[in-house]
């Protein structure tokens, strides 16, 4: 291990102090690097308070945090799939709705049985593509592209095209179900929380264990990791993992904020997560960014559209901004990267 | 060794044997499926793909992904019936054509001057895409009243072939002649097997990977254009954009095309999309429904990743074995 560390520090934490004499980089450089995506949330916020006195409020803001909740969650697993290089996993919309229904079809079990088996049923398909990606060596986009077909098709044919509703009758566990997502703790709402905890424990599964420290390498430099003994079949397996528990989270709070189980309820978050995690920072080459820019860059989304929509914009037109904005950053972050020689893409 | 060639002449026209074997079994199974109306159903349902696949394999010839051609489809057909009453067919035709490859040079300058990853243009370039279809039809689906052209579109001139078949066809074999025998195609499969290489043999990168995303939005275009003449409408329902990318990376991957580059043949890609289409006749045939069609497309293609992946694997597990190789390796550490 000693070895991988001593590369980490040479590739990862300060190549900048290295480099500093042969490419003049800049401070300025170096902030907009580490910090580039919260000045774009700062600048939002900014325009924001000046379009109307309205958005810089304690209500707004936390329904901003509660929009972006869910994709959070979403992001604090699937940004390891990215970190590794494996570019990113785009069954999240399998994994969404399946954790969703099997939660409301194990209800009468009691609420924490159910949510465990929902979870259960996620993870399964996080083994299935760590399997495939990491041991077989699948094109990982490929792969879970075909994944999320046979999963809606099977979903659909499974429940006929129909959705699943819960018991909610007061005093059953369905209704406990359906108030995961209502609820709030000491007057933060609990799915705040939760995506603030899965948010923090990513950041440290990434910074502070054996696993993160193989997945930097691993994203980096995919033979290197593979000849310094690392398990790289097993890491690729976590990661995927990992998201897919995060996902089943994401998709158990959605089927419980919705009342029903159906096979579409993760349309969109493969893209959005993939937005969010590339804006933040994180190459799809992978090895580079953090939990923390990750973050930055789901707040940028949920601040955006909350913006546009308090201007007015037709969502039509703010998908045209959106996808304007994720071109025009991620060219701009990877052009920096290039020009401190960070990046030979 | 025998075993091994035919292997390997299994695995390297799969997409045709596929197609043989399905063909036979639903025409010995299936009700309805042999007859000359079922078979045109199926050539006339493939005809969008197929376009569009041509486009779409020969991004992934060139080693990228252009994840924006079920966008361009969409918006190009919005603007094939939009502009219809003002400008006539042809000049709609052209304007929605002209708008893929508008969209096509962004996305091969900003992949190949700026730098950005494909997989990022092209998914940005979706969302905004899609944004512009659905301004322009403000969120509706379109029509129009003249029904002249989608009717001799349709309409069978040759036994089995109308119009819209063979435009389809010559677009494919044209395709398939030009990436196999000129000069300029070949020049692809240089460029996606290996840029470098291609950069000493003097060839400009850049510029094929511009040429490239252009041809691609052209021919999307172009095949969202047909699709909706042959309509006479536009539905505005997203999940055509969707199904077309889905269908037309199945296709494109069980044609034999590298995801990687340097690697394809664009007629067994078009055998490929029929494939596809003769099961979801056949699917629709025994009267089952979207479900299972979405299901066994996904099934396929995962089938085709898996034993790809699986190929690669044997060849890995066995690198280290070869006794040349050993040998010589011994030899140089002695030295």
């Amino acid at each position: 291990m000693s070895q991988v560390k001593s590369v980490m520090a040479e590739t990862g934490q300060s190549p900048s102090r290295k480099n500093r004499g042969k490419l003049q980089i800049s401070k300025s450089q170096i902030v907009f690097e580490k910090a580039g995506i919260y000045i774009i949330a700062l600048a939002l916020i900014i325009v924001g308070s000046l379009v109307s006195p309205q958005f810089l409020t304690i209500d707004n803001m936390l329904s901003v945090l509660r929009s972006i909740s869910l994709l959070g969650m979403v992001v604090a697993g699937a940004a390891f799939v990215t970190y590794i290089g494996e570019y990113a996993d785009l069954s999240i919309p399998a994994i969404i709705p399946l954790s969703g229904i099997v939660a409301v079809f194990a209800l009468p079990l009691g609420v924490v049985p159910a949510v465990l088996l929902g979870m259960l049923a996620g993870m399964m398909i996080g083994v299935m593509n760590g399997l495939v990606i990491g041991y077989l060596r699948a094109n990982p986009i490929l792969w879970t592209l075909a994944v999320v077909f046979f999963m809606e098709g099977l979903m659909r044919f499974m429940m006929s095209n129909n959705q699943i509703y819960p018991d909610v009758s007061p005093g059953t566990s369905g209704a406990d179900f359906i108030d995961l997502y209502r609820s709030e703790i000491l007057g933060i709402p609990t799915i705040v929380v939760v995506m603030l905890v899965l948010l923090a424990i990513s950041h440290w599964i990434l910074r502070r264990t054996k696993f993160g420290q193989q997945a930097k390498l691993l994203g980096s430099a995919y033979e290197v990791a593979k000849t310094s003994g690392i398990n790289v079949k097993r890491t690729v397996m976590i990661a995927f993992v990992l998201t897919a528990l995060s996902s089943s989270v994401a998709g158990i709070l959605i089927t419980s904020f919705n009342k029903t189980g159906v096979y579409y309820l993760g349309q969109g978050y493969d893209f959005q997560a993939v937005t969010a995690i590339v804006l933040g920072g994180m190459t799809l080459s992978g090895g580079r960014g953090s939990i923390v820019g990750v973050l930055g860059g789901v707040l940028v989304i949920g601040l955006l559209s909350n913006l546009m929509t308090f201007m007015g914009v037709h969502p039509f037109q703010q998908k045209v901004v959106i996808g304007t904005i994720f071109i025009l950053v991620v060219g701009l972050n990877q052009y920096q990267l290039r020009k401190m020689g960070k990046d030979h893409g | 060794m025998g075993n091994f060639k035919l292997s390997r002449f299994v695995d390297s026209h799969r997409a045709l044997l596929m197609l043989i074997v399905v063909f036979v079994g639903l025409s010995l199974t299936a009700p309805n499926f042999l007859n000359s109306y079922n078979l045109t159903t199926i050539l006339k349902s493939a005809s969008l793909y197929s376009v569009v696949m041509i486009g779409f394999a020969l991004i992934f010839i060139i080693g990228e992904l252009d994840l924006s051609v079920g966008a361009i489809v969409m918006l190009a057909g919005m603007l094939a019936i939009g502009l219809e009453p003002s400008l006539g067919w042809y000049g709609s035709f052209a304007a929605a054509t002209l708008a893929g490859i508008l969209v096509g040079l962004v996305n091969g300058l900003l992949v190949a001057k700026g730098k950005i990853h494909s997989f990022i243009v092209t998914l940005g370039m979706m969302s905004i895409v899609l944004g512009v279809m659905h301004i322009y039809s403000g969120g509706d689906s379109l029509s129009t009243e003249d029904y002249d052209l989608s009717d001799w579109l349709d309409e069978a001139k040759i036994e089995l072939l109308p119009p819209i078949v063979i435009i389809t066809l010559c677009l494919v074999l044209g395709a398939n002649f030009f990436f196999n025998k000129t000069r300029l195609g070949r020049g692809f499969f240089v460029v996606g097997g290996n840029k470098e290489t291609a950069w000493l043999a003097g060839l400009n990168k850049d510029r094929y990977i511009v040429l490239a995303f252009v041809i691609s939005g052209m021919l999307s275009a172009v095949g969202g254009a047909l699709f909706s003449m042959s309509l006479a409408a536009m539905p505005a329902n997203v999940n055509l954009a969707n199904n077309t990318l889905m269908a037309v990376l199945a296709a494109t991957i069980i044609g034999g095309t590298l995801m990687s580059g340097g690697k394809g043949n664009i007629l067994k890609c078009y055998f490929a999309v029929l494939l596809l289409s003769t099961i979801f006749n056949g699917i629709s045939l025994f009267g089952y429904s979207y479900d299972i069609q979405i299901f066994v497309n996904g099934v396929i293609l995962a089938l085709v990743v898996l034993y790809e992946s699986y190929a690669v694997y044997k060849q890995d597990a066995l690198k280290g074995q070869n006794p040349k190789l050993l040998q010589s390796m011994l030899r140089s550490r002695e030295r």
